[in-house]
């Protein structure tokens, strides 16, 4: 058992490695092994391939794993709390509320409106951090929503949450749309941008703050995985086990935000990882929670990069965005894990 | 050994949206007892139940070893009191020894990890309650009586000296009903645990237990052991069904018979 356990383990290190390594190769100027090497030594053979390397391919790899990572991660902690395997991050509203944040900050930045408000003064990249912490305050904005519903309307009960999630998350999409169709000439490539989410616009910066919000997120989920499991037999058992139930759960809904709200700020909203890569590791790895945590970073991780390759390299010239890989991949997983319902 | 040492109730009273559910409940118990909680449906045994394990805060107080409930931590309280609900439905494939494990969660910080001494006392939880073989069985797959007696050996790991259990045997068969009240009184006679359950059974509540609280209407309708309580005019009047109550010449034990109703007694619309 626990041999095969280490080698479940040891494949997913391996892939977690090969798929960035693979995805350096793809693109539109081609990479020799040895020109990778001599990059990645900082000392590429031209300025062309330097550029390409450092400031193109590498900030593209690091955020593509850390959003497939950051979503997997949690999907998985959003299914550990509402004890339903059906929970995500899309279908729970928290993408549409980070959506909403990012829809108002991107309009407030607006040139245009800031002059006629008379803050044009405002420097560049304040623009940068306005973004994700206005996509912070919508997803929790949504979270709040949903809890509020599910606990007023609904009795509290997970499956009711995750029904208060799907209607939430209509409403605040329909709501973004509605603000980007006023206040953009060019809404449409922004809605395009939130529903399907992409990883072309990714600048080499953004790997630096999601790095810490992912990271730091996945290191509280390990300390409280032992609560979390407890949760797995529902509120009253995990209280009489002393489990603060409460708080974890507030807990754990703000790490589910912060998470959702940095990939979507910068990334757009990518649906179904987060349903699916947790189902894969839960069925592989194991069903505790910090097992589960490990399993959806190397994972979730490793899928967001190869499905990076298939949107850069599917199409001659163009590029298809992300989240309609993931969507078609994972509607056909979400009927599956309908029918089975048993992991 | 001083009653003050076991479990106490004085005065337990709850009124929710306006309705008496418990009214004046006192109730003393003994360490390395069994008590059962019996009455009809609605009688408040589950409320009962949860006052008694600091579950829900209410008038009245409730006290264990001399220490009141409402003044212990929710960690404290999970040191002194383990509580066995029926796991109902079961979202993740947990296997029995990943449940049992969660035991150890009162005893354990943020950052501690588990002892050789914590794995041994899971295992030797598991050992006790019959299920050695059974370790990383899915916790769904197991019968009935295998659950409940899989979540006795997390309240053992758990290291409580008051196990409080609601129904049991609830949905068991006979093997398994008397399978686990033999471990329970096992535990509490051999190594004085104290358990509170509710039963339905009375004939199982005259086998296995020393004190037996009869509610009716969310009061105490007669308490003491089963000579006290199992009488057939009491039973008739909580449970209005005729009845005979009779020694077992095997067993010795109480033996409580309900008859049907007569035609002319049954309640009309």
């Amino acid at each position: 058992m626990l041999k095969s356990r280490n080698y479940k383990w040891t494949l997913l290190i391996l892939l977690a490695l090969a798929c960035p390594i693979i995805s350096i190769f793809f693109g539109a100027a081609d990479f020799s092994a040895a020109q990778l090497y001599q990059c990645v030594v900082n000392e590429c053979d031209s300025a062309i391939n330097q550029l390409i390397f450092w400031d193109i391919r590498l900030p593209r790899i690091v955020v593509g794993f850390l959003v497939g990572a950051g979503l997997a991660v949690a999907g998985s902690t959003l299914q550990n709390i509402t004890r339903n395997g059906l929970a995500d991050p899309y279908l729970f509203g928290v993408v549409a509320g980070a959506g909403l944040g990012a829809s108002i900050a991107t309009l407030f930045f607006d040139s245009q409106f800031t002059s006629s408000i008379g803050l044009d003064f405002l420097p560049e990249f304040s623009f940068s951090i306005a973004l994700p912490l206005a996509a912070l305050l919508g997803a929790i904005f949504a979270v709040t929503l949903v809890q509020a519903l599910a606990a007023t309307s609904f009795g509290g009960r997970g499956e009711q949450m995750l029904l208060a999630g799907v209607a939430v998350s209509f409403m605040l999409n329909a709501m973004a749309h509605f603000l980007l169709f006023l206040g953009e000439p060019f809404a449409a490539n922004k809605v395009i941008f939130w529903l399907m989410g992409s990883l072309a616009r990714v600048e080499d910066w953004y790997a630096w703050i999601m790095l810490p919000v992912v990271v730091g997120c996945v290191l509280l989920l390990l300390l409280y995985g032992r609560r979390l499991d407890a949760l797995l037999l529902g509120d009253d058992n995990a209280k009489t086990l002393g489990v603060n139930v409460t708080r974890l759960r507030m807990l754990s809904l703000g790490i589910c935000a912060s998470l959702t709200a940095c990939i979507v700020a910068y990334c757009g909203g990518i649906g179904f990882v987060g349903l699916m890569i947790p189902h894969i590791v839960r069925r592989w790895v194991g069903v505790t929670s910090r097992v589960v945590t490990l399993g959806c970073v190397l994972l979730g991780g490793s899928f967001m990069v190869l499905v990076d390759i298939i949107a850069r390299s599917a199409l001659p010239e163009q590029e298809i965005p992300i989240g309609i890989i993931t969507a078609a991949i994972g509607s056909v997983f979400f009927l599956i894990v309908m029918r089975q319902q048993k992991v | 050994m001083s009653v003050s040492q076991g479990l106490k109730a004085t005065h337990l009273d709850l009124q929710i949206d306006g309705k008496v559910i418990l009214a004046d409940i006192n109730i003393e118990l003994q360490p390395g007892k069994l008590l059962a909680v019996i009455g009809p449906n609605g009688a408040g045994k589950t409320s009962l139940l949860k006052m008694l394990s600091g579950q829900i805060k209410t008038q009245g107080q409730v006290s264990w070893r001399g220490h009141a409930l409402n003044h212990l931590s929710q960690m404290q309280l999970a040191q002194q009191i383990a509580v066995v609900n029926q796991l109902n439905d079961h979202v993740f494939a947990l296997n029995l020894q990943q449940i049992v494990r969660m035991g150890l969660l009162p005893y354990k910080t943020l950052l501690s990890q588990d002892s050789n001494d914590d794995i041994q006392r899971i295992d030797d939880a598991i050992a006790r309650v019959g299920l050695a073989d059974k370790h990383q069985q899915r916790f769904s797959s197991l019968s009935g009586g295998e659950q409940q007696r899989g979540l006795i050996a997390r309240a053992l790991v758990q290291q409580a000296a008051l196990i409080i259990l609601d129904e049991p045997v609830n949905h068991l068969d006979v093997f398994y009903q008397h399978q686990v009240l033999s471990l329970l009184r096992n535990l509490a006679h051999q190594t004085n645990i104290t358990v509170v359950m509710s039963l339905h059974d009375l004939n199982l509540t005259a086998n296995y237990c020393d004190e037996i609280c009869l509610l009716d209407q969310g009061r105490v309708h007669a308490q003491g052991d089963a000579e006290t309580v199992l009488k057939a005019d009491i039973l008739q009047q909580v449970f209005h069904l005729p009845n005979v109550v009779r020694r077992d010449e095997i067993s010795n034990n109480l033996r409580v018979d309900f008859y049907p109703l007569q035609s002319s007694e049954e309640p009309h619309a």
